[in-house]
């Protein structure tokens, strides 16, 4: 669900200025000639992103002649069910924007090339997390050139934590601090969440998500983290949306001042400025809450399906589409940061300019090199309504904690088969 | 004038062919693939009926299946009764009754999803209705996090979004209703009560049974009202999900299970064609008295 936050959020984001000058490539690897025409799908850019895509396709036909790129662009709304129409039938486009879990099912199903095979020498040029997050776990193998990354902070509102008598500058870092403030929170009727836990959350806690093929977040402490869900919502410290609300329904509540803390992007910063200007002016930004250290990580990436006619100019250009130089351009236009191993040394994403904004960036920049994508690929999005489920029935004491998430578990590891 | 028996299939011909193509085909294809376990990416294995002992079993199937019935159950009698009612007040021509009737017919044409945000918003848990719930000194309502009230509050939009389409199949048939016969009872006496029942209430029966049938059959398909009420979720725990919005769940996605989505819309089909039959036999019971 997060993944569309992100999505949502680069989406709006306005372009700042465009087009690309003549960029050198990295070399191509791959079998067969780069010559032919291709087509590159992409998720939601237009009309933001026209013109560096557009830049991006003309620098890479000036790079190799003979070439023809042709862009399509779906919008988010129905591009699972255009992605699934096509894989149906035999017909994806040569070169197509998807995220970990997308690619997941297509790799299984053998319709995606890996680059593991295919293009040896292209890992060192991505950052590790990011290259593994398309690796499927176990059986190894890669099925996708890494591309725009996020990681967010969390936003709280300073106002209501005051209202409430707690330190505006000392939001909680991790769940047990958030457990204690929420209930704080709660004795003055102000909640802190409004979303129950995504399975990303269950990984920040330091649950196992996925071992040996199976779901494993019903462990005791995946138990033990609902249960403080299950004392913060029987406190009145979620809404009662949570039960049934996605990620646009918590921010919208967050936006709204109807709750004290949200995750987020840099994205939404700008969100809050211009939507909401009496929640910017008492905004609190602060680190992701986490037991491990390390923040959650969301990331697309663009894969090659083996049905393509012409797999070494595809291959080609999802390395030139995802190099360090093409991704910094990209992320200095919209607020998400780049996937190779050297776009993160610019100082654009280093360096603080005195603004919010580039303070949520450089700290963003930061956590990124230690981030885990902690959504197993594996997870859809049948999963994830299952454990949405499941937790509401724990909420609503119509079953334990520990039952729900074995039930969760139990349809999650059914779906896999 | 030369008759050639192949003419009408020409000018049926482009007609048939998307038929074929759009609803013949993929209702077979869907037949074939409610008897394997298809997924999204592959044409999956011949299970037999291995998906309709599963439905059996299924909570989940026999929950959706009681709720589209509640549904059935909750607005058909307001569907028929009350476009019936508002239909007989803007019939009457009076000075900026246009207003009114635009009025009643404007959520026919307003999209779904904007109809769904704003009865979220009206209906949320901070929203208006709640706002002035809490004002009279009552406590908020959670028509939106109680299962029960989601259902309830959805019937309310389908109903609310159902008036204005069947008030004007109402108006049509009210204009044919003879004014003689209002006339002939008035003269033996008969008030407005009485008339209703016995002259405008037997002439538009077969309406009637037309808007019972309708709204039944979108009753239990309904899909768009609870989905856009409950952000997609079908309700706290999934307990308000209908039969429509369980097969989307269940075949969506590259994970999708396309067959066993596939075996629920054969159930969904064959309760909708025993809907329409039924009607079908009552209405042709009306015609025989």
């Amino acid at each position: 669900m997060k993944r569309r936050t992100f999505l949502a959020g680069l989406a709006a984001v306005p372009v700042a200025g465009c087009g690309l000058s003549g960029t050198s490539s990295t070399s191509t690897g791959g079998t067969g000639q780069v010559t032919g025409e291709i087509t590159f799908q992409t998720w939601s850019l237009k009309p933001k992103y026209t013109d560096y895509v557009n830049g991006v396709v003309e620098a890479f036909q000036k790079q190799h002649q003979g070439t023809t790129v042709k862009w399509v662009d779906q919008p988010a709304d129905g591009y699972l069910a255009k992605v699934m129409a096509d894989a149906s039938a035999g017909s994806l486009p040569d070169v197509i924007n998807v995220p970990p879990d997308l690619s997941f099912p297509l790799a299984k199903a053998g319709q995606l090339v890996n680059l593991d095979e295919s293009l040896e020498d292209a890992k060192p040029e991505y950052l590790g997390n990011a290259w593994q997050a398309f690796e499927i776990p176990g059986k190894g193998g890669c099925y996708g050139f890494p591309w725009y990354l996020n990681t967010g902070p969390i936003f709280y509102n300073k106002a209501l934590f005051r209202q409430a008598g707690l330190d505006p500058d000392k939001p909680p870092t991790n769940f047990r601090e958030l457990e204690t403030q929420a209930l704080k929170l709660a004795e003055k009727k102000i909640a802190i969440l409004g979303q129950t836990p995504s399975i990303a959350d269950f990984g920040l806690y330091g649950v196992k998500l996925f071992e040996n093929d199976k779901f494993t977040f019903n462990a005791p402490k995946g138990v033990e983290f609902a249960e403080s869900y299950k004392r913060m919502y029987d406190a009145g410290a979620l809404i009662p949306e949570a039960l049934t609300q996605n990620y646009t329904g918590a921010g919208a509540k967050f936006m709204a001042q109807q709750t004290a803390l949200n995750s987020g992007s840099a994205y939404d910063l700008g969100k809050f400025k211009t939507d909401a200007p009496s929640l910017y002016a008492n905004i609190g930004i602060t680190t992701p809450i986490t037991n491990t250290g390390s923040a959650n990580m969301f990331l697309h990436g663009v894969s090659v399906p083996k049905s393509s006619k012409n797999q070494a100019t595809a291959l080609a250009f999802g390395r030139f589409v995802t190099n360090a130089e093409n991704q910094v351009k990209f992320a200095k236009l919209a607020s998400i940061f780049p996937s190779t191993s050297k776009g993160g040394d610019d100082p654009y994403f280093t360096t603080e300019d005195g603004t919010d904004e580039a303070r949520v960036r450089v700290a963003a920049a930061k956590q990124l090199k230690t981030a885990v994508n902690y959504t197993p690929v594996q997870f859809s999005d049948q999963m994830r309504e299952a454990l949405l489920q499941q937790l509401a029935d724990a909420m609503l004491g119509k079953k334990s904690p520990k039952q729900a998430l074995d039930d969760a578990v139990a349809e999650c590891n059914r779906l896999l088969k | 004038m030369t008759h050639r028996p192949y003419t009408p299939w020409l000018f049926l011909a482009p007609g048939l062919a998307i038929c074929l193509l759009f609803v013949i085909f993929p209702f077979l294809n869907m037949i074939v693939l409610a008897f394997t376990d298809a997924s999204a990416l592959g044409g999956g294995q011949f299970t037999g009926v291995d998906n309709f002992v599963r439905m059996a079993q299924d909570p989940k199937f026999w929950a959706a299946a009681r709720n589209s019935g509640l549904y059935l159950v909750g607005v058909v009698p307001p569907l028929v009764l009350l476009p019936l009612l508002i239909a007989m007040l803007v019939q009457k021509v009076v000075p900026g009754i246009g207003i009114f009737r635009t009025a009643f017919f404007t959520p026919v044409i307003a999209s779904t999803v904007v109809v769904g945000l704003i009865w979220t918003w009206l209906l949320d848990s901070r929203g208006l209705v709640n706002n002035v719930v809490e004002a009279l000194g009552g406590s908020r309502i959670g028509f939106l996090t109680d299962s029960t009230l989601l259902l309830v509050s959805s019937m309310v939009v389908t109903v609310w979004r159902g008036l204005g389409y069947y008030m004007v199949i109402y108006l049509a048939a009210l204009a044919n209703v003879p004014k003689d016969l209002h006339e002939a009872a008035m003269v033996d006496g008969a008030g407005p009560v009485r008339r209703f029942w016995s002259v405008t209430v037997p002439s538009i029966r077969p309406t009637m049974v037309l808007v019972a049938a309708l709204s039944a059959v979108n009753g239990f398909r309904v899909f768009s009202e609870i989905y856009l009420l409950s952000g997609g979720s079908g309700g706290p725990g999934g307990a308000s999900t209908t039969l429509v919005m369980l097969i989307q769940l269940t075949g969506r996605g590259l994970t999708g299970e396309v067959g066993y989505a596939s075996a629920l819309s054969i159930v969904l089909f064959v309760i909708l064609l025993g809907l329409l039959l039924v009607t079908l036999k009552l209405n042709r019971r009306e015609d025989q008295l």
